[in-house]
């Protein structure tokens, strides 16, 4: 959706959506103890919990987790495996990425889970100022939750990230593959399609051409 | 006495140990073997919960039953031999730790062997193992060493007493102050 | 003779702690050939040498026969432990965790979902707790078209939807791992000042 469509979307919806964005801040009165379905084991979740604090991990991911097997009414026990594997992925993620931040951490962990190799994240190490991996590691993910082999994924993200791509160059990648995917070409295929041919090709959104290459402008 | 699944077994009677030691005192130094299996298991957990890694607590426990087997024409058979043996393994971990302590110490001062200092990371065989050792780490050596001996080897306070050498008020002031500090614990990790 | 009264942590903490602990063979044959490099324990050889020997090992609180063996007395042991909390001298400083510093200002996101025949569809993720009933969608006059706008802070965002109790991820949405609950999650990344 364009920016101008969104807008005139919201402002009919207005009155409603604010109402509603309102019922999404954090709850301060409604759920004091959201832990406590977990009865015995929220131990074993605070505790782990307050290791990551102990060890300077962040560890919202870890609360989140919790409450996500909570909402899912997942097994006591089940929850406490998720949110030491958590831990577990935070650890690694920070060692291969040697990095503090949050958000990168928990993007981190979470292509680690999706398959992705602890060396790999290595790669990423070394980065100016103002960049992220935010984006490359959320359309890392959700490649190899589509099937792209990891050292494909893998392959490709780098390609792009060390060619200096942009945030809108990994998303339009990721749009495009999604695209082939879901009208039936092989994952890994796909990938390496739209990667040959420049990932700003072709796409229905609007793209910024990736920086140095002069031959795939795409028309806006 | 209760039994911890895999921990300790408890001796049929008090004869399977006496037996065992008389035969070693007769020569039979593979006998001790015997010994060695009935009750190292048991030693082993009170060490690594005691001194917080593997490495540590296996130097304890070599002591321990080294000490031990010289010991053990001393051994009283109207004695529990657990009791008599755990009384030596409490005093190695204690000997064990004021070595360590010391050496950190002196590690501290001297930042080059710093960087070359082995890294005692435990291996753990529960996978929360490590989260509750350090919470355990956490206690005054003496009120873990109480707490241990209360709740983990589960031995009455007379017992306690007989092994550590101090009162038994002394040490229910102890197990009680180690109770407070867990549960003082919990309530700062719970409001975090 | 465990404690009933003992707080349900500090019942926890002891019922962890007890359980075993793996030890190895090679362990106990190192006690072994230890034990058989040394010079075979004193025999009990008459009853008058039983008499006369020190006894060593009563069960008297004094112990001192204990300490005379060479075992630390209890001062040396308190005030020992000069060590970080896991006990270990930790060697480099690995990063610490920092706040995101992403910008603080809010960004509207809209929440699209398609679902012509749904009586009730949910937005559930990490900016709303997880809650599954906090933040419905309302049923546009278009087909089906389920939308709501929330405030987002910007950076990455963990949702799912919940379609009349079943979850489903977002079509138009890159896909998160399943975090071991059965489901795979969804994904915005909302870049600071700027809307999907």
């Amino acid at each position: 959706m364009t920016h101008g469509v969104l807008r005139r979307a919201a402002r009919a919806l207005a009155p409603t959506a604010a109402l509603l964005a309102l019922s999404a801040l954090p709850a301060v009165a409604q759920d004091p103890d959201p832990f406590a379905k977990l009865e015995n084991n929220r131990f074993a979740v605070e505790l782990l919990i307050d290791s990551a604090n102990a060890a300077g991990l962040p560890s919202n991911p870890l609360r989140e987790v919790a409450l996500q097997g909570i909402a899912k009414h997942a097994d006591g026990r089940k929850i406490v495996d998720a949110v030491r594997k958590e831990l577990g992925l935070l650890r690694i993620a920070r060692e291969a990425l040697s990095t503090g931040d949050e958000q990168e951490l928990t993007a981190a962990a979470s292509v680690l889970r999706a398959g992705a190799k602890p060396t790999q994240l290595s790669t990423f190490r070394a980065r100016k100022k103002g960049r992220t991996v935010l984006e490359p590691f959320i359309d890392w993910a959700d490649f190899l939750q589509r099937g792209v082999p990891n050292e494909e994924a893998y392959t490709a993200i780098t390609k792009l990230w060390q060619d200096g791509a942009d945030d809108d160059t990994f998303h339009s990648l990721w749009t495009n593959v999604k695209a082939d995917i879901s009208q039936g070409l092989n994952p890994g295929t796909a990938l390496q399609n739209r990667i040959r041919e420049g990932p700003g090709r072709a796409s229905p959104a609007t793209v910024k051409p990736p920086e140095g290459q002069q031959e795939n402008q795409s028309s806006r | 006495m209760t039994s911890a699944p895999g921990g300790w077994v408890i001796a049929k009677d008090m004869s399977d140990d006496a037996a065992d030691v008389q035969r070693v005192l007769a020569g039979d130094v593979d006998a001790y073997a015997a010994l060695v299996d009935r009750y190292y298991d048991r030693c082993a957990r009170y060490a690594v919960r005691m001194l917080g890694n593997r490495d540590d607590a296996e130097d304890a426990l070599q002591a321990t039953f080294l000490r031990a087997y010289r010991a053990l024409n001393r051994y009283q058979e109207r004695d529990r031999f657990s009791a008599w043996l755990y009384r030596i393994l409490v005093n190695q971990c204690r000997s064990v730790a004021a070595r360590r302590a010391h050496r950190d110490r002196v590690f501290i001062r001297e930042e080059a062997l710093l960087l070359n200092a082995p890294d005692r990371t435990p291996n753990w065989s529960g996978e929360d193992e490590e989260f509750v050792q350090r919470v355990l780490n956490e206690l005054d050596p003496l009120l873990r060493e109480a707490f241990l001996l209360k709740y983990i080897d589960e031995m009455s306070y007379e017992e306690m007493s007989a092994l550590t050498g101090v009162g038994i008020s002394a040490l229910k002031m102890r197990v009680k102050r180690a109770c407070d500090r867990l549960r003082e614990r919990w309530e700062r990790i719970k409001d975090d | 003779m465990t404690d009933s009264e003992l707080h349900p942590y500090v019942e926890w903490i002891a019922r962890e702690a007890r359980r075993p602990v793996v030890t190895d063979q090679a362990a106990r044959d190192r006690v072994m050939a230890a034990v058989r490099a040394e010079p075979a324990p004193l025999h009990r050889l008459s009853i008058w040498s039983r008499l006369l020997a020190p006894r060593a090992f009563t069960f008297s609180p004094a112990g001192g026969a204990l300490l005379a063996a060479g075992l630390v007395g209890i001062g040396v042991f308190a005030g020992s432990m000069a060590l970080n909390r896991d006990g270990r001298m930790s060697v480099g400083r690995p990063p610490v965790a920092v706040a995101p510093q992403l910008p603080v200002s809010n960004t509207l996101v809209r929440f699209v979902y398609v679902a012509p025949n749904a009586n009730q569809v949910y937005v559930v993720g990490d900016f709303n707790g997880w809650d599954t009933t906090k933040t419905p969608l309302v049923r546009t006059a278009s087909n089906g078209v389920w939308t709501v706008a929330l405030p987002l802070s910007a950076g990455r965002h963990t949702y799912s939807f919940v379609v009349d109790g079943s979850w489903s991820a977002d079509p138009h949405a890159p896909l998160a791992p399943d975090d071991g609950f059965g489901h795979a999650n969804s994904v915005k990344l909302v870049r600071g000042g700027s809307s999907l």
